[in-house]
Order: structure tokens, then sequence, then C-alpha cells
């Protein structure tokens, strides 16, 4: 606890250095999004010839602080302990700020998950500075060593530029999905540590009764998307775009509102509060492409939108319109991508 | 003993109402209505829940926030909230999330005896989602944030946090804050009646010297953070080339010649 208390920066601002990484762990494995800041974390730690030096906890960690180097990072320090095992705000946040008043880190870098975000916020304020949130850009002015944290505001319209100039460390959150996981190479050479660690019965308060897995989509890796929104008008809707993504080895993404109506599992929501998404291609069913939803799939490298209405806002954006229907060309097309694939030539048009 | 239940909300521009200017893809807020943060409706709900269900719970809202905000901490009362206090000092102004933090933290603080404190997920305006948790760093105690369910059980306080792999039951003692989701809960509306009550109750409103914080560690000046630049995110031109039903085959030819659709 840190009280009631200012933002203070150090005095030797100058004295810390490197970057460090927090590498969440979901049921015992590195999660992809800490994976994500590898690349990005050590580029800017190589640029003014500093090191990345990633953290894992757990409890059996000793594979995964492995993993961590042949991911890239130039060292790693494993904290191990039972109660480290699953991931709980108050140990966390104690081992981690120990590690930072020790190692005087000029960087900390965080996934922007729930459990990331959770903690980056109690660190920020053990360590009295800041934390951009949420970023997806990230550098370092190599001169001052700072960084420069930019993230998406107003609908993903804007990108605000965040600096912390003088309190240490500078921290951000990265957004998953946007930053690239880098090649493991078994080969790679780094330094590793493992520590035990004891955590005090007071800092163990918060009890995990239960924990009910879900099955995830990871709709941040696929090539193809087909998403549907309201405009599919009923639950049965995405039985249809179920059917164009068989057809084209599609994943089904959705917007929020089809979910909170218990159409389709949250793990299909792609937005603000969902996935950030960029496949080839994103064809939005039904979607009329409110800011929230945009956020989650502006990156895309094609757009197509269909939509009843011309001025949807999601056409703004869109590579192809397709302005009719869902219900009517969405079985058209499905009959036009059956008939490229098979070779077969299109019926001669009925007359009207 | 009387639960103390705490709900700290946020005024926002509507953001059903912000629209995206289609040209030069920038958010025009000027013309939206301010409301609650969304999920500080659903934490307002989620209290309010507690209270139908346990004896002698007192909830109070507050707010850091110009004197405008006061419409949100009506709305509050108006759905069954039993106090509300409005924050509201010029060196509050342009706080990042720490100072915001603390300054809720002293508020709570300053209160005197708390055993929730409910906050929402994040807001829609800057949406950092780290103003609650670093109220409970400021506080010393436990959290539960990304929730869909809050109850209180043999004394202990439960809750669901929603993560991406999975639905995580927690249990801990009071006092501790939680941050509620979005859509969690259908937030009741307010009524006119209790609208006319809270109005003639009235809110109270503290400045600075109310919550004993020094003016340098609040606001514009209490933030290590600092907004350097805005830039227009540049989009990547798009063509917007229309096909019609019956124009399906030529369109599946265009995706697949130009290497976008491969079968
Ligand atoms: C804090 C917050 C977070 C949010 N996060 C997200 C998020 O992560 N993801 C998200 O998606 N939303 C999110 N939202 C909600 C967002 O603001 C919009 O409400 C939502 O994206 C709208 O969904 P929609 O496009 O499916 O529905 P609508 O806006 O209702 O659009 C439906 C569209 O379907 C079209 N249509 C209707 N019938 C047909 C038909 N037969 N054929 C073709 N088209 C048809 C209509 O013309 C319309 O354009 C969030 C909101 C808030 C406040
Ligand atoms: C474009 C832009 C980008 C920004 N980026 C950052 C950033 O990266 N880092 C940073 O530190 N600051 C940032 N800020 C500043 C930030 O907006 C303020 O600190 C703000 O006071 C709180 O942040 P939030 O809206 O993100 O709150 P969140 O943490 O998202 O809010 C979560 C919950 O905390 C409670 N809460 C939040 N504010 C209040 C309040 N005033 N009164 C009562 N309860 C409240 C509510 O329950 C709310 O649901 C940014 C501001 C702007 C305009």
């Amino acid at each position: 606890m840190v009280g009631l208390v200012n933002a203070e920066p150090p005095e030797n601002a100058g004295e810390y250095k490197n970057v460090l990484i927090f590498l969440e762990t979901r049921q015992g494995k590195l999660a992809k999004p800490g994976l994500e800041m590898i690349s990005v974390g050590a580029a800017i730690a190589h640029k003014v010839n500093e090191e990345l030096i990633g953290i894992v906890m757990g409890n059996k960690i000793e594979g995964l602080v492995q993993e961590a180097g042949e991911y890239g990072c130039d060292k790693v320090i494993g904290l191990k302990s039972k109660d480290l095992e699953d991931f709980r705000t108050i140990p966390y946040s104690v081992n981690l700020s120990e590690l930072i008043t020790e190692l005087k880190p000029n960087i900390l870098l965080i996934p922007a998950t729930r459990n990331g975000r959770d903690l980056a916020s109690r660190i920020a304020v053990r360590s009295k500075t800041g934390v951009t949130a949420d970023c997806t850009e990230l550098d370092i002015d190599p001169a001052e060593r700072i960084l420069q944290a930019r993230r998406p505001t107003y609908g993903e319209s804007t990108l605000a530029e965040i600096l912390c100039k003088r309190h240490r460390p500078q921290m951000a959150t990265a957004r998953p999905g946007i930053f690239s996981v880098p090649e493991r190479d078994p080969k790679r050479k780094f330094v590793s540590e493992i520590r035990k660690t004891t955590i005090k019965k007071e800092f163990l308060k918060k009890e995990i009764v239960s924990f009910k897995p879900k099955s995830t989509l990871d709709l941040t890796s696929a090539k193809i998307i087909v998403s549907g929104g309201l405009g599919l008008g009923k639950p049965s809707g995405f039985k249809l775009l179920e059917e164009l993504a068989g057809e084209i080895g599609a994943s089904v993404g959705a917007s929020r509102p089809t979910v909170d109506m218990g159409w389709i599992e949250r793990d299909h929501q792609v937005g603000q509060t969902g996935q950030s998404v960029r496949p080839d291609i994103y064809i939005a069913c039904g979607i009329s492409g409110k800011a929230q939803h945009i956020m989650g799939m502006r990156l895309s490298k094609n757009i197509v939108s269909i939509n009843t209405d011309a001025s949807a806002e999601l056409n703004s954006i869109s590579d192809y319109i397709i302005n009719e229907d869902l219900y009517k060309v969405i079985p058209e097309l499905i009959d036009a991508i059956k008939r490229r694939k098979s070779g077969e030539k299109k019926p001669a048009e009925a007359p009207a | 003993m009387t639960l103390e239940i705490v709900v700290m909300i946020k005024q926002v521009p509507d953001s059903q109402e912000v629209v995206i200017d289609p040209v030069t893809f920038t958010l025009n807020r000027s013309a939206a209505r301010n409301v609650i943060n969304p999920a500080d409706e659903n934490a307002i709900e989620a209290a309010l829940r507690i209270k139908d269900k346990e004896k002698d719970v007192h909830i109070t809202v507050i707010t850091m926030g110009p004197p405008f905000a006061e419409t949100a901490l009506i709305d509050a009362m108006a759905r069954g909230v039993d106090d509300a206090i409005l924050v509201s000092d010029r060196a509050f102004a342009g706080a990042d999330t720490y100072p915001t933090g603390l300054t809720l933290a002293a508020t709570i603080t300053r209160m005197g005896k708390f055993d929730i404190i409910f906050a929402g997920e994040e807001s829609t305006d800057s949406s950092t989602g780290h103003v609650g948790p670093g109220v409970a760093e400021f506080l010393g105690i436990e959290q539960a944030s990304y929730t869909s369910s809050t109850w209180i059980e043999d004394e202990f306080v439960y809750a669901d946090r929603e993560l991406e792999d999975g639905i995580e039951t927690v249990r801990m003692k009071s006092p501790c804050l939680i941050t509620v989701l979005t859509n969690s809960n259908v937030p009741r509306n307010p009524t006119l009646r209790m609208k006319i009550d809270s109005i003639k109750k009235g809110i109270k409103t503290w400045s600075l010297a109310d919550i004993g914080l020094k003016p340098e560690w609040v606001g514009l000046k209490g933030s290590p953070t600092i907004v350097k630049s805005m830039r227009t995110i540049n989009e990547k031109k798009r063509e917007g080339k229309k096909f019609k039903a019956g124009e399906m085959d030529k369109f599946v030819d265009e995706l697949v010649s130009k290497g976008i659709l491969k079968l």
C-alpha cells in the first residue's frame, strides 16, 4: 500500500535502464499477448544498447523461462512459487514491484489483457509513475531514452502520443493482436535465472474458488473473417454465415450486440471490447460500423460491407460495398464460390 | 452494522450519439449528450442488487468532475442510491489516471468506513480501465476486476471475473474494490418520483481542501503522463467498389484475380 501520495519522479531517473516485459501466463502456458511484446520490446531496448528482460511468474516455470529466451528476450527472470501459480493481483503486483525496485528498468511493458491491465494499474501506483494504456505503436527517442507510447483514441480516429518524461519506469500496456510474435529459435543465446519466492499470508487473502475454462477462438490470427451484426435479424443468421465461412475457410466474427443477445459466443466478438483483428479479408454482414466495432477491424487488408443501408458508416472504410439484403446476396455468393471451385460457368441470367 | 458501498461514476459523452465523420474520419462529440459512463450504470445496478438482498446497506455515488456532472449523480440517486458526492475543483482539471485515482481514494478515505467500492471496467471516452484498480492500490485493498456478478455469502464477497480464457470465481473479505463489465446486468431506470426526491435531498460538493490533498498532487500538475501530440490516423484509401445482387460471380472473380481470396 502506498497511501495517499503523489506520483513522484526519482532523482536518479537517468540511472534507470533496460526494458522489462511481463510475460503473462494462462493455464500454465505463455500467453500470446505477452509474446507479442518481445519483438517491439527488443527493438526499443537495442536501439539504445540496452537489454530486453522478460519476467515470468508461476509455479512450474522452467520450460516457460526457456521458451521466453528462445523467442528473443536477452534475459529472463522467473519468479517461482506455488502461490504464483494463478494470477492474483496482490501477490503478482507485490513481487513485480520488488523486481522494479531492484532492477530499475527505464521501461516496463505489460499486455493490455484483462489481467495485464489489472496488474499495470496497481504497479503504476506502487511505482508512483504513469502508464499509457492500450498502445498500438511503441518506440523510443534514442537521445532522451523517452518511450513514445501511442494509443488510438476517439474511436480510433486519432493516435495520441503520450510521454512519461520524469517518472520511472515509463509504463505502457500493449493492445493484443497488434504486434507480431517473433520466430522461436531453440539455438538463441540468452541469460536466465529462476528465483524461488515466498509470499506473505497477508497478500493471499483473495482466493480463486473455481475456474471454468472456455474454449477460445483466436480471431487475431485468422486470414479470412465473415462477421455478422444485428442486420442478421435472428440467431439463425449465423448459420448462413457459417456456411459461407465453411466454403472459404473463414472464421466467424460478430458485433457486440449479437453477442449480448446470446446469438453467438463472446469469443467471436470483434471491436473495442472484443478482439482486434486484421485478416486479409473481413466480410461484414449487416454491421453498421459504429466506432467501437471499427476499432477492432479497420486494419483488415480488405473490407467487404454487405448492408441494405447505402449510407452505413462501415461503407466509408470498405473496399467493396454490396448494398443488398444479406439473405438474398449471401446465398448467391455461396453459389458463386461453389461454381468457381468446380469450374462451372455461371447459368444464363434469367430474364427480369 | 451498515454495509457501506461506494460507487465511482464518470460522466461521458453518449457514445451512441458520437458519430464518425465519413470524410475526415474524426469523431464528432459536440452534439452528444452527457450520460453516465455505460459500465458505471452496471456498477450502480450491481450495488443496488446487493442492497435489494441484504439488510442495512447504504450506497454513496461519487464523481470527480465539473459542476455539471451533478446530473449524473442525480440520475444515480433516482435509481435508488442513497447519497452522492461531487468532487469538484479547478485544480482537478487535466488529471491522468494517477491523480484521478488519488483524488477518488482521498474522497473515499474522507467519507469514513467503506466495505465495497464499485467502479466500471472502463470509461467510453479514454477507456484506460486503470482508475478502479488504482484506487484499490491507494487504499491497499483487494480487488476483482472485469466482473459479471458480485454477491455476498457467509461474510465473504464473491465475484465472477470474465477472463479471455474462462470465468474465474473469487472470494475475499471486505473492504474490496470490484470493477463491473459493461452490459453485465440490466440497469433499472430512474423514476421521476425518486428524481424529485433526490433533487430535494441534494448532493454534497467537496473541493480540494475538503479531501486534504496538495494542489500540486492533483490535476494536470500531479499527472506523470502528458499528451505530446494527436494525429489523425491516415486511413488506407479504400475504393468502395460496388457489386449488386446477380453479380456475385463477377465479385468472386475479382477477389480471386486480385489474390485476395484463394479458393
Ligand atoms: C463501451 C462500449 C463498448 C463497445 N464495444 C463494442 C465492440 O467491441 N464491438 C462491437 O461490435 N460493438 C461494440 N459496442 C457497440 C457499438 O456501439 C454498436 O452498438 C454495435 O457495434 C452495433 O452493432 P451492429 O452493427 O451489429 O448493429 P446496428 O448498428 O444495429 O447495425 C445493423 C446494420 O444491419 C443493417 N441491416 C439490417 N438488415 C439487414 C439485412 N437484411 N441485410 C443487410 N444489412 C442489414 C442495417 O442497415 C444496419 O447498418 C460497444 C459499445 C460501448 C458503449
Ligand atoms: C485521448 C486521451 C487519452 C488518454 N490516455 C491516457 C493514458 O494512456 N494514461 C493515463 O494515465 N491517462 C490517460 N488519459 C487521461 C484520462 O482520461 C483521465 O485520467 C481520466 O480522468 C480517467 O481515465 P479513464 O477515463 O480512462 O478512466 P477508466 O480507468 O477507464 O475508468 C474506469 C472507472 O473508474 C471510475 N472513474 C473514472 N474516472 C472517474 C471520475 N472522474 N470520477 C469517478 N469515477 C471515475 C469509473 O467507475 C470508471 O468506469 C487520456 C485522456 C485522453 C483525453
